[in-house]
């Protein structure tokens, strides 16, 4: 659930005391009508809040964690797990890895794309999942494991289940956030050579492995994508 | 209302036809063009006026409402053909183009003239309602009924799939339309269950199965031309 209205105008006044509402949607790049929207309906989405926190230069994190909902993100950041950075390397970054270990000295590591990448959500839940974590956030927050699923396959996070998850795999609390896309490992406190290190303190196996089950992963939702591509073809073929 | 839903139900046919048109002209889909073509004449002839008109020059003893009922079959084979091929249901076109279907289509096409033979129907009435029933107009009711619901039941598993499946929004809306005109043929099976004094409740189904599914399998070519426009513009 985004967060209450009455705590967001609070938590804005305490940022921008003398902005008009069209100032902060200039400064944040938002449209001023989402706002009103989000205000009028009385939740505000939380990626609302990072553009905003962005635009006056604050720490979207911080300016979370001032909110009871988020209450697990104060303090100082929990240094991610070597997993959990491995996730956030783009599968393609994760074969170019492999060809620069095989070969050695044929081409410069390349800079790593910034996370997310196509299946971020997916790879940091395996990453973090000692086999029971499913059951514990579902049990946790009530989230039916079906739409758990859901989400993974549409690779997306709301930021409460983000923070929900972590805490039920006992990882730092900014980590799902990442990996759905609503901060940057920078504003989470990730150093910046975090992942690029994690991935070279791989194994030769564990790496390959590790690209194979990402491109397993990926033939598979490549087949269901063509042959849902398929069928609609097909009807349209027929009927169209 | 249910007076004029048919002819709301004939406007909305008849414009989705003459929309086919240069399609047709063009030969895309000729098919798609002769079923609308179909369900669009089966729709004028079953509203009173045209009735009325149309039964006189056979004769005022209701052969076109046998002929309306024959059309009614051949519509709904063709389309049942062309949908399940669409929906890439193998087993439902095996379901209606096979032994099975065949033997359906046959009997219920022979026990309609039988019926209809064993009936007094003189007298012109749309729907024949203005005769007095006996058990042979039930029989003879209940097999116009009962091939458009088969078709239907076999039909409604694939296009369920699609429904849910993750294919684009318009397509599923319209394929929800089309699943939605199907499922009340289904419902009209159960017609006889209807008292007689709320006969408006059968007019209010069977016009709304024949507009939802034309919604339906209109929205499909919609979603298509919409889907290549979009493409055409990213491109």
């Amino acid at each position: 659930m985004p967060l209450q209205s009455k705590a967001f105008q609070r938590w804005l006044h305490g940022v921008a005391p003398d902005a008009s509402t069209a100032d902060v949607c200039r400064i944040a790049g938002i449209k001023r009508t989402t706002l009103a929207q989000q205000l009028v309906r009385g939740k505000v989405a939380e990626s609302t809040l990072v553009s905003i926190s962005r635009g006056f230069h604050i720490n979207p994190v911080q300016a979370l964690s001032t909110f009871d909902l988020y209450s697990d993100l104060r303090g100082d950041p929990v240094p991610p797990t070597p997993c959990e950075l491995v996730s956030q390397v783009a599968t393609i970054d994760l074969l170019r890895a492999v060809v620069e270990r095989s070969e050695p000295g044929s081409a410069p590591a390349p800079h790593l794309s910034e996370p997310p990448h196509p299946t971020s959500v997916r790879n940091w839940v395996d990453a973090i999942d000692d086999g029971e974590l499913r059951h514990r956030v579902s049990v946790a927050t009530g989230i039916a494991p079906q739409n758990f699923s859901a989400h993974l396959t549409a690779n997306r996070l709301p930021p409460e289940l983000a923070v929900a998850t972590s805490r039920a795999a006992g990882v730092g609390p900014a980590g799902g956030l990442v990996a759905g896309g609503l901060i940057t490992e920078a504003e989470a406190g990730w150093p910046p050579d975090a992942r690029r290190k994690a991935l070279d303190a791989m194994t030769q196996s564990s790496l390959v492995t590790l690209a194979g089950d990402r491109l397993l992963a990926l033939g598979k939702t490549l087949r269901r994508q063509e042959q849902d591509h398929e069928r609609t073809e097909r009807i349209w073929e027929n009927l169209g | 209302m249910t007076a004029v839903l048919p002819w709301v139900t004939l406007v909305v046919c008849l414009a989705i036809t003459l929309a086919r048109i240069p399609s047709a002209l063009r030969g895309e889909n000729r098919d798609v063009f002769y079923i609308f073509s179909l369900i669009t004449l089966s729709i004028f002839i079953s509203i009173e006026a045209p009735y009325l008109v149309i039964d006189g020059w056979l004769g005022g003893m209701n052969i076109g409402n046998l002929v309306l009922r024959f059309l009614l079959y051949a519509t709904f084979y063709f389309m049942g053909v062309k949908i399940a091929m669409a929906f890439g249901s193998e087993s439902a076109v095996r379901a209606i183009r096979g032994p099975i279907g065949i033997t359906a289509a046959v009997l219920v096409g022979a026990l309609t003239i039988y019926f209809f033979a064993i009936t007094d129907t003189r007298g012109s009435s749309a729907g024949m309602s203005g005769l007095t029933w006996g058990p042979s107009l039930d029989g003879y009711a209940a097999m116009g009924r009962l091939y458009p619901g088969f078709v239907a039941a076999c039909l409604v598993p694939a296009i369920w799939r699609t429904v849910a499946s993750t294919a684009p929004v318009l397509l599923r809306v319209a394929s929800g339309f089309l699943l939605l005109g199907l499922c009340l043929l289904l419902l009209s099976q159960f017609f006889p269950l209807i008292p007689f004094s709320e006969a408006w409740l059968r007019v209010l189904i069977n016009y709304s199965a024949a507009m939802s599914t034309c919604i339906g399998l209109a929205g499909i070519w919609f979603s298509k031309t919409y889907a290549r426009r979009k493409r055409r513009l990213l491109a």
